[in-house]
């Protein structure tokens, strides 16, 4: 009941957020330099044919109508329309997304399958060779680009391997894709029984997903490495090993008392990657919402911008009540 | 005294090496015997060594504290020179901790039947279920109200007195030959602090266990100690049984303790230095001589051993006191 009050409190938050998150990347993204009308029509159009272009499409307008209109257009769940793909930014969107989704997801819980145990190893051992690789790896992983790695990766493993297939979209082009369920192609083959399919699409998904796991790796090592030190330095840790508690027991229990934290880095990081996987979207021609976003930007296409700023708002707002609802899960004292 | 101790310290040196200065010690040259069911009270201010005794006697000098000379045998064996999972096997089960500070020291996410049935879980080699039930009848023997329903409580929803309550409990559940209680009670309300050190020493005699009740407050030994060590600089400076002690106390700092709690201010004057220093005495001299009254220049120059006097105490002074006014 407490629980259902404070989701319901939560979600009734969500509106003036994504509000003030609208109002602020509009205006935002309206100063940006470029014409999409010159854009549009070439270089070589006349001066009429651009200023017709800029009135039918509204830009001739104050900016404040421009966001009243553009706010209303939203509340019914219209986000425009493209001028690159011609198409609703809504329903580009809806088709990038998942792209993105599959891509930073299964990054994410590569990064979490090598920093977890690794950080716990080195905070365990604080000498010895784990421990000095952990903070290596900590000190590689964070001072690499991402689409470095990502080409070193396709250099190796495609160009002198030949092991994967080349690092072009998500799924060979001569394969047929596997009905949509959840979005994620390697996931909707195995559901479709598809083989064909699964390996063609895995074969595309891992090298873009060791890089995004093996660079996140990095901070979730870090955080839990110094989460899990300092839990099992902590009073209670101290109170069971005087208790005599087994070894593996307390450990379990400082790993437990750690956990927030982790998650916490996990949220951020799979907040932050929506966008933040762009260049690794781009190297591996993702075709995710990342790479459409930076299009728009790019061409002054300012529909497809706000529409990834709104979708990945939206995301991130859900991601973070997820959160807040496993700390409640974990920590008795949030419960109140 | 004599005869088989449950714990037997003898000359103990715990030092703390430091980087740059010399090592400190915190205990210097430690003696005491407890013998099977005796409870003895450990008092010293802050920093005296108390802790750092309790730690080393559960062989758990914290680092980067070395046991330096002497030895702690607790039922004839060295914690210390134990393995972790053999010293594991003592601890909790042998020799019990009852903690000063329970609701940042117990598990902030485990309910606390759960802690208390995890320790007859692992030391007992009983199954869940009869764990939970012993955890649930220790819970009754701590007279926690409405024990079932505190069984599933988390530690910051109880009360401090409470709490302290549970960590007995944790204590006591598999009827250990010695309980270290290391200022257990300070940080608890007066009343409740009355209430709750009469349940530990009721629940420590029926289970015949042999108590080291560390403690800041001497007034508190008093009822219930069988005998009191007071410790200064990690000395021990005077070990006496308490009747005699609190009758004719012979130690300078012994009778100052006592006398912070007397009604009588000319008998607190009389026995504080005004010009109180806590300055190291030279080396070679008393450690108390700085804060003494009654300090001569032999204090300064010569350390004097802990000797047994005619009233059956062992005091470490040249000048002990001969009768207390």
């Amino acid at each position: 009941m407490h629980l259902l009050r404070y989701i319901g409190r939560r979600i009734l938050f969500v509106i003036p957020q994504l509000f003030g998150i609208i109002l602020v990347s509009f205006f935002l993204v309206k100063l940006i330099p470029g014409d999409p009308a010159v854009m549009m029509l070439g270089p070589t159009a006349s001066e009429e044919s651009l200023h017709d272009l800029r009135d039918k499409m509204g830009f001739t307008k104050p900016l404040i109508s421009q966001f009243v209109r553009y706010l209303h257009d939203v509340v019914r769940g219209d986000l425009g329309t493209s001028w690159q793909t011609t198409q609703p930014v809504t329903e580009d969107l809806f088709q990038r997304f998942p792209a993105t989704l599959e891509l930073i997801t299964f990054g994410l819980l590569l990064a979490i399958a090598i920093g977890f145990p690794l950080g716990i190893a080195a905070a365990r051992l604080k000498r010895g060779p784990v421990r000095k690789f952990a903070d290596y790896y900590g000190l590689l992983a964070g001072a690499m680009p991402d689409f470095w790695l990502a080409l070193v990766l396709i250099y190796v493993f495609y160009t002198k391997l030949n092991w994967i297939p080349a690092p072009l979209g998500r799924i060979d082009m001569a394969v047929v894709p596997p009905p949509t369920v959840t979005g994620s192609l390697v996931i909707d083959s195995l559901l479709a029984g598809d083989l064909d399919a699964l390996s063609s699409s895995f074969g595309h998904l891992i090298l873009p997903v060791l890089t995004l796991g093996l660079i996140n790796a990095g901070p979730i090592l870090k955080m839990t490495q110094s989460t899990v030190e300092r839990t099992l330095a902590s009073d209670f840790v101290r109170y069971a090993e005087m208790c005599g508690l087994p070894r593996r027991v307390v450990l379990r229990q400082a790993i437990r008392a750690a956990l927030p934290s982790i998650v916490t880095i996990v949220s951020v990081l799979y907040g932050f990657l929506i966008g933040g996987a762009v260049l690794v979207e781009i190297v591996f021609s993702w075709g995710g919402a990342g790479q459409y976003a930076v299009q728009g930007v790019l061409n002054a296409d300012v529909n497809p911008v706000l529409g990834f700023v709104v979708f990945s708002a939206v995301l991130s707002l859900i991601i973070y009540l997820l959160v807040d609802l496993l700390y409640f899960a974990l920590d008795p004292r949030m419960r109140g | 005294m004599s005869g088989r101790a449950i714990l037997d310290v003898a000359d103990l040196w715990v030092g703390f090496p430091s980087y740059r200065q010399a090592t400190q010690h915190a205990l210097r040259g430690i003696d005491m015997r407890i013998a099977p069911g005796e409870m003895i009270g450990l008092v010293g201010e802050s920093g005296s060594g108390k802790t750092t005794l309790a730690r080393a006697v559960m062989g758990l000098v914290p680092p980067p504290g070395v046991i330096e000379r002497g030895h702690v045998l607790f039922g004839g064996r060295n914690l210390a020179a134990l393995g972790d999972e053999e010293r594991r096997k003592v601890l909790g089960r042998e020799l019990a901790m009852v903690i000063p500070n329970p609701r940042a020291e117990l598990n902030p996410v485990q309910t606390v039947g759960r802690q208390i049935s995890n320790i007859a879980f692992y030391h007992l080699g009983a199954t869940r279920k009869e764990a939970d039930r012993i955890a649930l009848d220790m819970l009754r023997a701590v007279r926690i109200p409405d024990p079932e329903r505190r069984f599933a409580a988390y530690p910051h929803e109880l009360s401090g007195g409470m709490a302290q309550r549970v960590v007995i409990a944790i204590a006591l559940v598999c009827s250990p030959k010695l309980v270290i209680s290391d200022d257990a009670t300070s940080g608890l309300d007066v009343t409740v602090q009355a209430q709750v050190l009469d349940l530990l020493q009721t629940m420590v005699r029926e289970k015949g266990a042999a108590t080291l009740f560390i403690t800041r407050d001497i007034a508190i030994t008093a009822h219930f100690c069988t005998r009191i060590a007071v410790i200064y600089a990690g000395e021990i400076v005077e070990i006496a049984e308490t009747r005699s002690f609190f009758a004719r106390p012979r130690h300078p700092y012994s009778i100052m303790l006592l006398a912070a709690f007397s009604h009588n201010p000319a008998l607190r004057a009389k026995w504080t230095r005004s010009e109180e220093s806590r300055r190291a005495t030279a080396a070679g001299g008393c450690a108390f001589a700085a804060r003494c009254v009654r300090r001569q220049p032999r204090c300064e120059q010569e350390a004097p051993p802990l000797r047994p006097s005619a009233t059956g105490h062992e005091v470490r002074c040249h000048f002990p006191v001969e009768a207390a006014a």
